[in-house]
């Protein structure tokens, strides 16, 4: 049994209720809102929405951010099968999901993000999905980042066959030629600066404009991200 | 290795409080001028900044304020517990620097609607301030601009994830810091009888 496959909510141990709360908001915003891009995950997605790159590009694309820090890929699985994206139409929908997974293996984190995938699908047949590769982390090269690596090609592996889903990746190059990553791009070594997300998220926000104006000119070739 | 190579004249020790304070504008706008240093961890609890303290991060400089914010994550802490958790830390902060103004700053308060953690962190800030107060170059400082509204609740304008400022409210909130910050070191580079705080609440 794979825990990271199988929907689990965020149970309220210390009474603040913060979880459920920000669901029942992200309902709230997914009926009110019509939004034609929808991201949803952990604090990759959650923190970007603090961020000039988010200001400056992604909300003038009419952008929803479903982002929770702390989620793992059964949080997310679960947030997407009770409501999160069912009642909405957007074109694109961007997941990032798995760098909390700690407990799992590469293989089963992939399993829980397939499983985040299929669940999205089932809503929305016909939306352009992009999945994000997980960024390194870490000041020096450290066992996670191998663990990164491996979930990176798997999930490559796994959903380049599938219509109508990319798997792309962000990472600027923050692991330097020495093999550290620099605070002034990872804070703590997981996080991203604001400096690091401009430089990151930039190229995902014209992927999107290119990916709405295709959708909306129903055009037979889908782009992608140039090859890395 | 930080706390060797520059020397700040203020430090700021503890929390995602801290640590997320390093990527504001009102950071950038009113601190970095004030030669701080940053030395927050988001998840740090109590005993994890105390052991930080105890093990070099402020001891070989010669700041003349010291600003702590610690206790946010001491979940399987009681609020008394928490408390003498943020006393060992000032203890400690003290015991390398016997003349520094230290700043312990009030929890702010969590969650989307009153809820058993907000009163905890109520209890925690009164007990704060009772027990810290009378000490010498010691105040206990609350910048809550007031973020739970009439109605009870806590806007994700102010708190996101009700529990972590936004950009905008830590501009709010810690502009008053900065002033008070600004005239403490005013104040120690011009020695005179009455030491500034922030108005009564």
């Amino acid at each position: 049994m794979n825990s990271a496959a199988i929907p689990a909510l965020v149970e309220d141990c210390y009474g603040d209720d913060r979880w459920m709360c920000m669901h029942k908001r992200f309902l709230i915003e997914a009926k009110e809102r019509e939004p034609e891009v929808v991201l949803i995950g952990d604090f990759t997605v959650a923190m970007l929405s603090h961020t000039e790159v988010w200001e400056k590009y992604f909300v003038s694309m009419h952008c929803l951010n479903f982002g929770i820090s702390e989620d793992k890929t059964q949080n997310v699985l679960w947030r997407i099968e009770n409501g999160e994206v069912e009642f909405m139409n957007p074109k694109v929908i961007i997941l990032s999901v798995g760098a909390n997974n700690y407990e799992n293996t590469a293989k089963e984190v992939v399993e829980g993000i397939h499983a985040c995938l299929t669940a999205i699908r089932s809503y929305h047949p016909k939306a352009q999905i992009v999945v994000l590769k997980l960024f390194p982390c870490g000041q020096h090269l450290n066992p996670v980042r191998e663990k990164i690596n491996q979930i990176n090609n798997l999930l490559e592996a796994q959903v380049k066959s599938l219509s109508n889903i990319q798997v792309v990746n962000l990472d600027p190059g923050f692991v330097q030629t020495d093999g550290t990553i620099n605070h002034h791009d990872l804070y703590d070594y997981q996080h991203l600066t604001r400096t690091a997300y401009m430089q990151a998220f930039r190229p995902l926000s014209d992927l999107i404009q290119q990916l709405i104006r295709e959708i909306t000119l129903a055009v037979v070739e889908t782009p992608t991200l140039p090859d890395e």
